[in-house]
């Protein structure tokens, strides 16, 4: 009885699966560090202080916001660094999504 | 035929069932680091849940093809004889699912599944009635492998995220952003999971559907209803498994940051989707489990605890066998008890879903009896609160003690010099203060020579203008001059002794 083993299909797998969440993380962080460089550092307070979170308390989050502030404020970036980076950062952010649609697609078409 | 129409419905109703609760399982290996880290509430997450699993069980059928066409050897066996046997197994994955649960050993629904399938189909026909090809490569490969994949996947992309958002000048890194992020990728978790999950049911109703006739055996797709009614049923256990997690879930997640849980949601995601395109049957919760350690690993200063790690991984390596076991058990009944086998097997189901139901009922939950999976592979890497500095953090670090030494020898050598100019000014001053005090002495000295002399000289001089005048008086009476001069002293003189000169 030979058992024949499909080892391409493993490496497929691996390699679309890092692929796809190497573009996914990679746009989405890309996206978030131009949003922070354009001055809009995002504070995502938890949507639910539940007993299990201790990441962040509603203190911390405020202080988090005023730090952010401070910091866009001293931004030595002129306006049109700022709305460059913020393009940026949306464009990151829509080549994200479109990665994750790709894949759905992609999934679906096979 | 009608016995045959019995055991298929038998057959649909605990496949359905086995749906539900894997649903129920399994909505927190969807939803359990967005719930950690906070980016979804519990209930919207369970709904979001809920409604991903429903679309992701019409995305697509490879998984329920391997099942229903591949696992059994349908031109070596009894098709009507096999009926009870997928009866009998499913009940050994229902019991192993509900053992595993109240005891709280990590498991896995699609593992138990399969073992229960292929421990009955062993007792029924041997050997021969299982494709171990299919079974190694589709089924026994990728539950070894996709944890691994996840987790390695897990790491990279963690490390990629913490290194593009990472900050050096200290100002705030945005990185609670990941939470928005997180509503996506455990939404196509689920999604995923849906994809996934579901199509196993789908398969097990279709081989059921095959081996009664009511369905051609050349007919890969599962029907229509059979994937409407496979997919409500698991997003209905989603839905209804979801008051559990808000209570139980998170207590081995606590130190799972938005980033890392982003990152590993994604690496779940991106192995189910792609092993579920090729037809891989894998388990949900071992790729959220390596992805969650995986993850872990990718943050600074983590190490694995192994002990807890070898814990999860026997867990793992168990079921399939252990479910085997039992389904082989549940099958052996109804081979030697023949239809009152069946009649066995059905009180057996009948009583394992109404504990199950009395158990889920029951007011204590606790980490041991809930689905803590993915929280308990959360234990198996320890993370440092305060993480060694990167190799740039380190390389800046060194430069700003390079420059604080430098600042600080500078400083020195400044005060050093201001010390030897105040000593040398000191001296300097001393030594002219000395100088002219000596220039002053000497010129004083000098003064009092040069005053004496005068003195002298004067004193000299007074001396000798006198005998000049005294000789020029004797002198001017012989002469005009002389004579008026006289006169003119002589008036004065007189004048002076009368006291009528001018006044």
């Amino acid at each position: 009885m030979s058992v024949a083993i499909d080892w391409l299909a493993f490496l497929r797998v691996f390699l679309v699966a890092l692929v796809g969440a190497l573009l996914v993380v990679g746009f989405y962080s890309t996206g978030l560090r131009l949003l922070v460089r354009a001055g809009r550092v995002p504070v995502v307070a938890p949507a639910e202080f539940t007993d299990a979170i201790t990441v962040i308390s509603p203190k911390q989050a405020a202080r988090a916001e005023k730090a952010a502030a401070k910091a866009a404020r001293k931004s030595p970036l002129s306006d049109a660094q700022k709305m460059l980076a913020r393009i940026g950062a949306y464009a990151s952010f829509t080549l994200c999504g479109l990665a994750v649609a790709a894949g759905i697609l992609l999934i679906v078409l096979h | 035929m009608e016995t045959a129409a019995l055991i298929v419905v038998l057959v649909i109703a605990l496949a359905l069932f086995f749906d539900f609760t894997n649903g129920f399982h399994d909505t927190a290996n969807a939803m359990a680091t967005p719930i950690a880290t906070g980016a979804l509430k519990p209930k919207v997450a369970v709904g979001l849940a809920a409604g991903l699993n429903l679309v992701g069980a019409f995305l697509s059928t490879e998984v329920s093809q391997t099942v229903s066409h591949g696992l059994i050897r349908e031109s070596q066996i009894d098709h009507l004889a096999f009926l009870p046997l997928i009866f009998a197994g499913l009940i050994g994955a229902v019991a192993w699912n509900m053992l595993t649960w109240l005891l709280g050993l990590p498991s896995s629904s699609s593992h138990a599944l399969f073992g229960g399938l292929i421990g009955a189909t062993l007792v029924g026909f041997g050997v021969a009635g299982v494709d171990f090809g299919v079974l190694l490569s589709k089924i026994i490969l990728p539950a070894v492998l996709s944890p691994l994949t996840a987790g390695i996947i897990a790491f990279v992309v963690t490390r990629l995220a913490y290194g593009i958002t990472r900050r050096y000048d200290g100002k705030p890194d945005g990185r609670s952003g990941f939470r928005w992020g997180q509503i996506f990728t455990s939404s196509m978790v689920a999604l995923a999971h849906g994809t996934n999950d579901a199509q196993k049911t789908m398969g097990i109703i279709t081989l059921a559907l095959i081996m009664a006739g009511w369905q051609s055996q050349t007919e890969a797709e599962p029907h229509i209803w059979v994937i409407f009614a496979c997919a409500f049923t698991i997003a209905l256990g989603t839905y209804l498994g979801g008051w559990r997690i808000i209570r139980t879930l998170g207590k081995g997640l606590t130190d799972v940051k938005p980033a890392q849980g982003f990152s590993a949601e994604t690496s779940t995601a991106a192995t189910i989707l792609a092993s579920s395109a090729l037809g891989f049957a894998l388990s949900t919760t071992q790729v959220a489990s390596g992805s969650v350690i995986g993850s872990g690993l990718g943050r600074r200063g983590s190490k694995v605890r192994w002990g807890t790690a070898g814990k999860i991984a026997v867990g793992w390596l168990l079921t399939l066998p252990a479910a085997g076991l039992v389904g082989a058990l549940a099958a052996l009944i109804v081979r030697w008890l023949g239809p009152w086998g069946i009649l066995v097997d059905a009180v057996l189901a009948l009583v394992i879903i109404v504990a199950l139901f009395l158990r889920s009922r029951r007011d204590a939950v606790t980490a041991a009896n809930a689905m803590s999976d993915v929280a308990e592979s959360g234990r198996a890497v320890k993370v440092k609160k305060n993480p060694p500095p990167t190799r740039r953090q380190r390389a800046i670090l060194r430069e700003q003690e390079r420059q604080k030494a430098e600042e600080k020898a500078r400083r020195k050598a400044e005060e050093r010099e201001r010390e030897r100019r105040r000593l040398d000014e000191q001296a300097r001053a001393k030594a002219e203060k000395k100088a002219r005090a000596k220039a002053d002495a000497k010129k004083s000295s000098d003064e009092k020579k040069k005053s004496d002399a005068k003195k002298k000289a004067d004193a000299r001089a007074h001396a000798g203008g006198k005998k000049k005048a005294d000789d020029a008086a004797k002198k001017t009476v012989g002469t005009p001059k002389k004579k008026a001069d006289d006169a003119a002293a002589g008036d004065g003189k007189k004048k002076a002794s009368t006291g009528k000169g001018p006044r």
